[in-house]
């Protein structure tokens, strides 16, 4: 049963030629910098900058600012020290030495720290936390020299350059497949709303769906590939045959033998759908182990990024990377005949 | 059968609020499910729908036979609840608002929200699922600002709730020892990818998403 993109390549005269993938990260690597204040203190003199760095590390570890460069170089030129270090926080010293003005000797109350080589502490802000996309990283520079381990997926994808132009083309194809599956749907009077579930290693479409929900009220077009995706394995649920455009792939025996068994479910499948999926699709995707979702239009209930971020949420066991905004335009135009 | 006796249960709205004796005995069933399917080997959760003293829908997990990962007990019984109301050509939606849901484990966030979309009012359950539960253990679904997601839903938690852990423990305990080693097949004949105890085995903490859902 194969698509019937390929027949249909004047449908790739899409209105839509401008649209851009874009990840949805998880609220840590979406937010703004958070900073705390702290004390950093000029270095007089240059040569005791390794013995000022390693007894500070003693007496005012910063334990959870690993990610926080202690010495940086002084942002004015013109000044007379080239170096600062950072002391400790403000949350680090009493409250009544907050309230005035800290001297040296409030940040560092030990007789037995040598004090030689520092000049007067004055109050500067640093991110409280390691940055982990670039777009963070370089706001929290702007702060405090700070260390980054760079995710380059996470920058490419940022950036629109994950996806080659071949890719671009590929997800384009299987969207089309799902978009062409929500006008179908539409034609049945379901909600126009389809979806595609495709096997990236071989390129196959595995299965095609739409919006069921006047036939059945939890069968949302996501929770129909599911399904069609086990009448693929052997298993399944419901019957489909009143609605021809929804359809599965048997694997092929011969190329299945050679990989000695069928993924787990969807693991190691792409879901490519026109609309965001609500809540109970996204966690059934969970369930199923799929490894990535693209989706076109946001929902307002969504569950990838608008209402909830289930693919990433914390305590469950399974997460999948999300990217939104495929042929938003013609997407958004299905969500509009409903 | 729709008896004046049988209807005023649901006019007067009293199901939203059953009785320690009504809710013990339903319970009991659901725990009575949930055994039956331990001593089979299969995942201990039993639950059951309530429309006016009468148990429309009855369900445990088909995760394995179906190899569709939404099977879970509440999705089978609110199947059955939609199969009964056609039958009668009820409307699903004025059933569903009169119905509890009594399962010896809090839904997971797939069942809540099909719950909600559902519109059924009141969950009564055992156990949290600390894995995947969508009534307060890892999102609260039944509860939260959704508009367009059916209606949020009442629970009841905390029924008979060591008892449903102690279950869920014991089918963690006895499943992965017994999981039979996964058969390569080179041969191209019999099912594809073989049998789910397979994929059990091949991906290790599935059976136990099973479990917990
Ligand atoms: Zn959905
Ligand atoms: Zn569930």
């Amino acid at each position: 049963m194969e698509p019937e993109t390929k027949k249909r390549k004047g449908m790739e005269s899409d209105p839509d030629s401008s649209w851009h993938v874009i990840p949805v990260l998880s609220d840590e690597m979406s937010e703004e910098v958070t900073l705390l204040d702290a004390y950093a203190v000029p270095i007089t003199d240059k040569r005791q900058t390794s013995r000022l760095v390693k007894d500070l590390s003693v007496v005012h570890p910063l334990a959870d600012l690993q990610h926080i460069k202690r010495v940086r170089a002084c942002k004015d030129k013109s000044s007379p020290h080239a170096l600062e270090v950072i002391v400790c926080l403000v949350s680090d010293i009493s409250i009544s030495a907050q309230t005035r003005r800290p001297t040296l000797t409030d940040l560092l109350t030990s007789k037995d720290f040598n004090l030689k080589g520092l000049g007067e502490p004055f109050l500067v802000r640093i991110p409280a936390r390691a940055p982990l996309t670039r777009p963070q990283f370089e706001r929290a520079s702007l702060h405090w020299p700070t260390s980054f381990h760079e995710d380059k997926q996470v920058t490419l994808g940022l950036t629109g350059q994950l996806f080659t132009s071949s890719q671009q083309a590929k997800i384009q194809e299987y969207m089309t497949a799902a978009v062409e599956a929500a006008r179908s749907g539409r034609e049945e009077g379901m909600d126009a709303v389809g979806a595609a579930i495709v096997d990236p290693k071989s390129g196959r479409i595995i299965t095609v769906g739409h919006d069921l929900t006047r036939d059945h009220p939890l069968h949302h077009a996501v929770m129909v590939c599911i399904d069609l995706v086990a009448w693929a394995q052997g298993g399944g649920v419901y019957p489909y045959g009143k609605h021809p455009a929804c359809r599965y792939t048997v694997s092929d025996p011969l190329i299945s033998s050679e990989e000695s068994a069928q993924p787990y479910i969807c693991t190691g499948y792409e879901l490519y759908v026109t609309r965001e999926p609500c809540v109970m699709c996204a966690m059934a995707l969970v369930h199923s182990r799929i490894s990535r979702v693209f989706y076109g239009a946001s929902s307002p209930d969504g569950a990838l990024g608008t209402k909830f971020k289930i693919h990433c949420q914390k305590g469950l066991n399974h997460h999948f990377d999300v990217y939104k905004g495929v042929m938003r335009q013609t997407c958004e135009e299905l969500t509009l005949l409903h | 059968m729709r008896s004046d006796n049988t209807e005023s249960d649901v006019m007067n709205g009293s199901f939203l609020q059953p009785s320690d004796s009504e809710l013990q005995r339903w319970m009991s069933s659901a725990f009575i499910m949930a055994k039956e399917a331990l001593e089979s080997g299969e995942v201990p959760v039993g639950c059951l729908l309530v429309y006016n003293n009468m148990v429309l829908g009855k369900g445990r997990n088909e995760v394995n036979e179906t190899k569709n990962a939404t099977r879970h007990a509440e999705m089978v019984a609110l199947d059955q609840v939609l199969e009964w109301c056609s039958h009668r050509e009820l409307d699903p939606k004025e059933v569903c608002k009169c119905c509890v849901l009594y399962v010896t484990v809090e839904p997971c966030i797939t069942c809540a929200a099909a719950l909600r979309l559902l519109n059924i009012p009141l969950v009564v359950y055992g156990c949290k699922n600390e894995r995947f539960g969508g009534c307060g253990s890892v999102l609260d679904v039944s509860s939260a600002d959704l508009p367009h997601t059916g209606t949020a839903f009442k629970c009841i938690p905390g029924h008979r709730a060591d008892e449903a852990v102690d279950m869920l423990k014991t089918f963690y305990k006895q499943e992965n020892p017994n999981v039979p080693k996964p058969k390569v097949r080179k041969d191209g004949m019999g099912p594809a990818g073989g049998s789910v105890t397979t994929h059990t085995r091949k991906h290790e903490g599935d059976g136990k998403m099973a479990a917990s859902d």
